[in-house]
């Protein structure tokens, strides 16, 4: 089977060789008619000539009769007559011998001897006289006329003799010839005839056998066109011929369907393909592209980039499914003989794949922001950063353990949100100091969640559910960050310092950072660090780093305020620790807008802690007091620095914890010193917390 | 030897960035290429096209004075058989195509990598 060879070609041949076998069959069958008639002939002739075989010895019975007859003077007229019949029926059939036979040499001879032969009878036959003489005085004689003609019968009769066995060898001869050459043309017509049939036969053959090639070919041209069938119908891309008009060919895979939500592909145009799913302009764009393709210059793989369909958002068309996906259409130029045929279009559904990238590309941001993380880790000092994650640590299972407290009333809910805030806000602010800006973010979030939580009518435990998964999600990230702090004290190991040295600098980094974000400048001066005693050195540095920030936040003015009120631009906080008689005493002290009762007893108003009635009756040391009760803020808007109303409460509670206590100063305008006492024994009631 | 038969081709770069231009002249395609000018602008571009007659041109879209379609457009006119680069920033791809409309043979995006450059100057000779 060659189903290389077209159909055309196979037609082709096919009328060639019915061409052929008409041709032969024709040439067969008139040869075969020639040959029929000749045959025809030969055997009449056959005939003729041994018919004619009689005729000589006819003719010596007859010339010898006419002799007797005339020696016994009998009447002579009729023999005469017969005579002249049988020789003219001689040579009309001697004619019509000479008339079929093929070989005139064997009959010349024939007729020679017949020539002679008439010769001699000639002037029998003309004898026209009386032959006898009747006298009474004798038996009737011959007359002289009589004796001629008997004399010429006898002449005749002697030739006839003499010829007798040649003209009977002559036509015998002549007669075999005529035989052979009838036999001859029969078998050559039964060889035509063979032939013929054989011929036909084998044209019949080849023609059948190009008949069933043509069948089996055509077989396999419809299986074929299944198999691409099959493949269409099940190849996920979408695939589809535009022509130079930019029209859809009749074939396209089943996928473009489903792709696109119709079937009235063919003949469609690929503009009305795509309007109402992408931009006009790009499907300008989109056609110039694929223009590109059907001329000669462009090369398709050196415009891959500028396929303005390489990933299209398409609208969705399917109704449960309203997300918008993602399309890829690819062309490519499909060539002939003669140049660009149509182009290929083939469309994928990237939608995945584009969803998969983004993934990526967070999860990027996600990673870049660890390497954030990490090299302000490793910005840090090591004992600082292991300081913050021990108090973080303390602080979490400390929220943890308010979020397991049992609680049923409205009331005990809120005191458990206020408890979480104070926690979360004073990580918040060591985070902050330590430039662990994750940290602080997602320190942030929480309290967000909490702060939405507190303003929320009814509380109920599901409230808390997200501020669980919000902390889970921070305890997993500090257990990162103590992994990497673990690994990178391990390649950076420093002896350890006493945990009182590392607080100025987190109060340095505290301000730095503050100043930055509240566009102001401060200084922070610490003197006497040196000699906090080590118990006190993280509840210390606590209080302190809320200390710091609420007077970078709130007392520091910003650089023009401090202008106007004839101050240095940069602003100070003054932090000491001093022993004293009868224990320790800590002094911060900033040169900002000092603390104004009337705001603070606002801010207590607006924040519930205290009626208008309460806030008209109080003086000025119990309003500026109001600054250490739970849930005051004075800052009307909220920001990563302070101003939740948490932070002073915390110091007092710190404070009170160690047995201490808090007092504060300020002159509007001028300055706010917080001064705090710590008995001596404050170091062991630390150690013991 | 003889002068007449030079198997390498005559490259024009056409580019204001000198970093390109440089990138362009290191490809390892060069076994085929032999530089005979490189123009900052289009109008320096077209007097250095008509003078070395160039077989390769690297082309940059946005330039100073004349725009690179303008530019590849009379290359054209001039040699139809002059085979086009364009290397360009991606800003818009419908630039991109009109400048392949205009008759250049392939677009090559700004950045592009080492390997893409040969990749793209390959198929640009092929």
């Amino acid at each position: 089977m060659s189903p290389a060879v077209p159909l055309d070609r196979r037609t082709a041949l096919l009328i060639a060789i019915g061409v052929l076998l008409a041709a032969a069959l024709g040439t067969a069958l008139g040869t075969g008619f020639r040959l029929a008639t000749r045959l025809r002939e030969d055997i009449a002739a056959v005939q003729t000539a041994s018919t004619l075989q009689a005729y000589p010895r006819e003719l010596l019975r007859e010339v010898s009769g006419l002799r007797e007859r005339l020696e016994v003077r009998a009447y002579v007229g009729r023999s005469l007559a017969t005579l002249r019949g049988s020789t003219h029926d001689f040579g009309v059939r001697l004619r019509a011998l000479a008339a079929i036979d093929h070989d005139p040499a064997q009959l010349a001879s024939v007729q020679r001897r017949w020539r002679g032969y008439r010769d001699e009878l000639a002037p029998v036959l003309g004898f026209r006289g009386e032959p006898y003489v009747d006298s009474d005085a004798a038996a009737t004689r011959l007359s002289g006329d009589g004796h001629r003609l008997y004399a010429r019968i006898e002449r005749a009769r002697l030739y006839a003799l003499a010829n007798a066995r040649g003209f009977d060898a002559d036509l015998a001869t002549v007669t075999r010839g005529l035989q052979s050459s009838a036999s001859a043309a029969a078998t050559r017509l039964r060889l035509l005839l063979l032939g013929g049939v054989l011929a036909a036969l084998v044209l019949a053959a080849i023609a059948a056998w190009l008949l069933l090639s043509r069948a089996r070919h055509a077989r396999a041209a419809q299986e074929a066109r299944e198999r691409t069938r099959d493949i269409l119908r099940t190849v996920r891309e979408g695939f589809f011929l535009l022509d130079a008009d930019h029209r859809i060919g009749p074939v396209w895979s089943d996928a473009l369907g489903r792709m696109f939500g119709r079937e009235d592909f063919a003949g469609l145009d690929f503009r009305n393909l795509l309007a109402g799913l992408v931009p006009e302009p790009t499907i300008a764009t989109a056609l110039k592209y694929v223009d590109l393709l059907w001329g000669e210059r462009a090369n398709e793989n050196l415009m891959k980039t500028i396929n303005p369909l390489s990933q299209v958002e398409v609208k969705s068309t399917d109704p449960l499914n309203p997300e918008p996906r993602y399309l890829q259409f690819d062309f490519h130029r499909v060539t002939g003989a003669h140049g660009v045929k149509y182009v290929l279009c083939s469309v994928v559904d990237v939608t995945s794949n584009v969803a998969l990238a983004r993934e990526l590309q967070e999860s990027q941001v996600g990673a870049n922001a660890q390497l954030d993380m990490l090299i302000g880790m490793t910005r840090t000092d090591p004992l600082q950063l292991a300081s913050f994650l021990d108090t973080a640590d303390a602080g979490l299972k400390l929220v943890n353990a308010i979020l397991r407290e049992p609680a049923r009333s409205d009331a005990d809910f809120r005191r458990k949100l206020g408890g979480l805030m104070r926690e979360l806000h004073t990580l918040k602010g060591e985070a902050g100091a330590l430039e662990l800006r994750g940290v602080a973010d997602r320190l942030h979030a929480l309290e967000s969640r909490v702060s939405a939580c507190e303003s929320r009518p009814a509380l109920s435990g599901d409230d808390f559910l997200p501020i669980v998964a919000k902390l889970d999600e921070l305890v997993e990230y500090l257990r990162g960050i103590r992994e990497i702090g673990a690994r990178l004290a391990r390649t950076d190991a420093e002896p350890a310092a006493s945990p009182a040295d590392a607080i100025a600098p987190i109060l340095e980094a505290a301000a730095a950072r503050l100043a930055q974000d509240h566009h102001k400048a401060l200084r922070v001066e610490c003197s006497g660090f040196d000699a906090i005693p080590r118990p006190l050195a993280k509840p210390l540095k606590d209080c302190l780093v809320h200390l710091v920030r609420n007077a970078a936040v709130h007392g520091i003015e910003d650089p023009d305020l401090r202008r106007t009120r004839s101050k240095s631009d940069v602003g100070l906080v003054r932090t000491r620790f001093a022993r004293t008689a009868d224990g320790y005493e800590l002094t911060v002290e900033d040169d900002g807008a000092g603390i104004a009762p009337d705001a603070v007893k606002a801010a207590a108003v607006r924040a519930g802690l205290i009626t208008e009635a309460e806030a008209a009756a109080m003086d000025t040391r119990a309003a500026i007091a109001l600054i250490f009760r739970a849930g005051f803020s004075t800052m009307s808007e909220v920001s990563l620095g302070a101003g939740r109303g948490v932070g002073m409460d915390v110091v007092a509670r710190t404070i009170h914890a160690l047995g201490g206590r808090i007092g504060v100063a300020t002159s509007p305008g001028k300055y706010t010193r917080f001064k705090i006492h710590l008995p001596a024994a404050a170091d062991a009631a630390a150690a013991v917390a | 030897m003889n002068a007449a038969i030079d198997p390498t081709l005559k490259l024009l770069i056409v580019d204001d960035s000198n970093i390109v231009r440089r990138r362009v002249e290191r490809s390892q395609r060069f076994d085929r290429l032999r530089l005979v000018g490189s123009a900052a602008n289009g109008v320096e571009a077209l007097a250095l096209f008509s003078r070395t007659d160039p077989d390769v041109v690297t082309m940059d879209l946005t330039m100073p004075q004349m725009d690179g379609i303008e530019c590849i457009r009379r290359m054209v006119a001039v040699k139809p058989s002059v085979r086009i680069l364009v290397i360009s920033a991606l800003a818009d791809k419908a630039t991109a195509i009109e400048a392949m409309a205009c008759g250049a043979n392939g677009f090559l995006n700004k950045p592009f990598t080492e390997r893409q450059l040969n990749e793209a100057l390959a198929e640009l000779l092929r």
